[in-house]
């Protein structure tokens, strides 16, 4: 099995530094997510794995070898692109087996890993096609059977199902995973999806600015967020923040004042330190059904109702919260009400550093 | 609605009379060289050029194609038309393969001064060829090269060169990088992806630039008449042999006929590639 291991990787475009100092470790099998908002260096990073930007800085490993001045195609990857890149001259039979023609495979050797993937993906009837006579779906299968006949140690995936409709992008993610799971290859997979981020990976590399935030598992990063951004860039709808200031053990919040004791921090908070309490909407509920945590006082702004819960919007002083109710409730929820702040989950950021404590 | 109808079809009239006017204005000529070239020389003395044939006879054609005098050698023109098909084969063919691999090469160098670079090339194409007679004639001499069959083609290659090159980068540019990368990660080098994936999508530009090849080519007068030697003569300045040689009476037939004949390829790359070669002109405005 296979392990990508990138370090210190740096990248500029002219004077724009696009990648800072990125340090990277993927396990053999393992599926990494790279999340963030577009421009964030996301894809650069990918391209950088795959060879086929240059880098300014750094060293990239695959399977214990250092790759970092090889062609693309010495490096043992393969690649699924966010246009699917099909060669539209080509059928599908051909396009999938062109890299292996290229690599002088025998006839009979391309002819079986071909008419493998294409019964694996159930592109078999669609061999003689050309990509142009396929579905956006079809396209995206095909691409995806083009990487697998290469029997790569390392698949890598730009936005794999950014092009598709919602309906089709959840088949396909399904699809992959599936894939993954029978599969077992190393996967890189690059998206600014959060939801395709949380289903897809075992570990997810948050990334803004050229540097990664936050790397971890799904659910490391959504109920331990390392920094404001990755707290509030994961998870939706979003989570509240409540900005406020320490004072004798409590987060004071313009008039209100929460007990710090109840939050997860990992050591003391001095005094006077402006600070950002978090709290995801879900970890808020009606303190009158007998939700747990912080009780504090609350004006109804207004309902959104989303089929399977419905997302209630509150205002708390100056501030506006949001809070995840059951529907049937959520009706009969208006003017003036108590919530609940459950505080053991929430996530408390320095204002300043924006990191967690 | 029925202001904007009654607009249309007073819109539709007037541009139907500027097209058969104009058809006509370009048809004439044509119709009085078919109808010329049909006559006899008396028939032709009496003057009337727009009236039809008395007694049809394609004995000018004949003579235009098989022994017509061009300077010395009587053979007529037919000479002339291998000559033009030797030359254009070869000058075709290497200008658009030399100029499909520069435009793809160029494609896929993007530095920062592309733009500039890329109106310098035009520009070139711009460059009247009388400057480039003189010098080309010493260093051809220099080499072996002049008044030769491969000299003119090495001549129409080069001189092909920008506009082909253009035409190629402008439409191998338009295509997806992704797809290179694609082909990069399969193992393809340059030369595979120009062959097994570029060429194959670049079918219409390279149909365009046969078109705009074999058009220029057959028509050029100049480079023939410098470059390619009196044995290679192409049928244009054949023509030209025929219709301004000074001895005796001018067989305006004779000279209608040949026009025609030296015309046909052309027209017929017109006729049959119509909607192409409209694509052509549009690929080649640059070539002036």
């Amino acid at each position: 099995m296979t392990g990508v291991s990138v370090s210190s990787l740096t990248k500029a475009y002219g004077a724009l530094r696009v990648l800072h100092d990125i340090d990277l470790d993927v396990q053999p099998g393992e599926f990494t997510v790279l999340l963030g908002p577009s421009g964030c260096g996301k894809s650069t990073l990918l391209s950088a794995i795959a060879g086929l930007d240059e880098i300014d800085g750094g060293t990239i490993t695959i399977a214990g070898e250092d790759v970092t001045e090889r062609e693309p195609s010495q490096r043992g990857i393969a690649m699924v692109f966010q246009s699917y890149a099909l060669y539209p001259t080509m059928t599908v039979r051909g396009n999938m087996s062109f890299g292996l023609r290229v690599k002088r495979l025998s006839a009979a050797e391309i002819a079986s890993r071909v008419a493998w993937a294409a019964d694996l993906l159930q592109l078999t009837a669609l061999l003689e096609r050309k990509p142009g006579q396929l579905s956006g779906g079809q396209r995206q299968r095909v691409a995806i059977g083009r990487a697998l006949v290469q029997r790569a140690r390392l698949f890598l995936f730009d936005e794999p199902l950014s092009n598709l409709d919602a309906k089709l992008r959840t088949e396909m993610r399904v699809e992959i995973k599936k894939l993954h799971k029978e599969l077992g290859m190393t996967i890189v997979y690059v998206t600014h999806d959060q939801i395709e981020a949380m289903t897809l990976a075992t570990r997810i590399a948050v990334m803004r600015g050229g540097k990664i935030e936050q790397y971890a598992a799904p659910d490391e990063l959504y109920e331990r967020p390392a920094t404001l951004f990755v707290a509030g860039f994961v998870g939706a709808p979003a989570m509240n923040f409540l900005p406020g200031i320490v004072r004798a053990g409590h987060v004071e919040i313009d008039s209100l004042s929460l007990p710090l004791d109840r939050v997860a921090v990992a050591g003391p908070v001095a005094d006077g330190t402006k600070v950002i309490l978090g709290v995801r909407p879900e970890h808020i509920g009606l303190a009158d059904d007998g939700a747990p945590g912080v009780v504090v006082e609350a004006a109804t702004d207004f309902l959104e109702p989303m089929g399977a819960d419905t997302l209630g919007w509150f205002s708390v002083g100056r501030h506006r919260i949001s809070a995840r109710l059951a529907p049937q409730r959520a009706r009969s929820v208006s003017g003036l009400v108590r919530l609940a702040l459950d505080l053991r989950h929430a996530s408390l950021f320095d204002a300043d550093s924006e990191c967690r404590y | 609605m029925r202001r904007n109808a009654k607009w249309l079809s007073a819109a539709r009239i007037g541009l139907y009379a500027f097209l058969v006017i104009s058809a006509a204005f370009f048809l004439l000529p044509l119709y009085v060289m078919l109808v010329t070239s049909l006559k006899g020389m008396p028939e032709i003395r009496e003057g009337n050029m727009l009236s039809l044939p008395h007694a049809p006879t394609v004995a000018a054609w004949v003579k235009a194609w098989s022994s017509a005098c061009t300077g010395l050698s009587c053979n007529g023109i037919q000479v002339g038309f291998l000559n033009s098909l030797k030359i254009l084969f070869p000058s075709v063919t290497m200008s658009i393969a030399v100029g499909a691999v520069t435009g793809y090469a160029l494609s896929l160098w993007r530095p920062r001064g592309a733009a500039w670079l890329f109106g310098i090339l035009m520009a070139v194409a711009f460059v009247p060829y009388q400057v480039f007679l003189f010098p080309l004639v010493r260093m051809f001499s220099y080499v072996g090269l002049n008044s030769s069959l491969p000299g003119i083609i090495v001549v129409h290659t080069i001189f092909g060169l920008p506009t082909m090159t253009l035409i190629f980068r402008n439409y191998f540019a338009g295509i997806p990088l992704e797809l290179i990368k694609a082909a990069r990660v399969d193992g393809a080098g340059f030369w595979r992806i120009f062959g097994a994936i570029m060429l194959p999508m670049a079918v219409p530009i390279i149909v365009v630039a046969i078109i705009l090849q074999v058009t220029g080519i057959w028509n050029d007068f100049i480079f023939g008449l410098v470059f390619a030697g009196r044995e290679n003569f192409p049928m244009t300045v054949q023509l030209n042999n025929i219709v301004n040689s000074t001895q005796g009476e001018r067989e305006y037939n004779v000279d209608m006929a040949a026009t025609i004949l030296t015309a046909l390829v052309p027209l017929g790359v017109y006729f049959i590639s119509g909607r192409w070669f409209v694509r052509g002109i549009a690929a080649g405005a640059v070539k002036g």
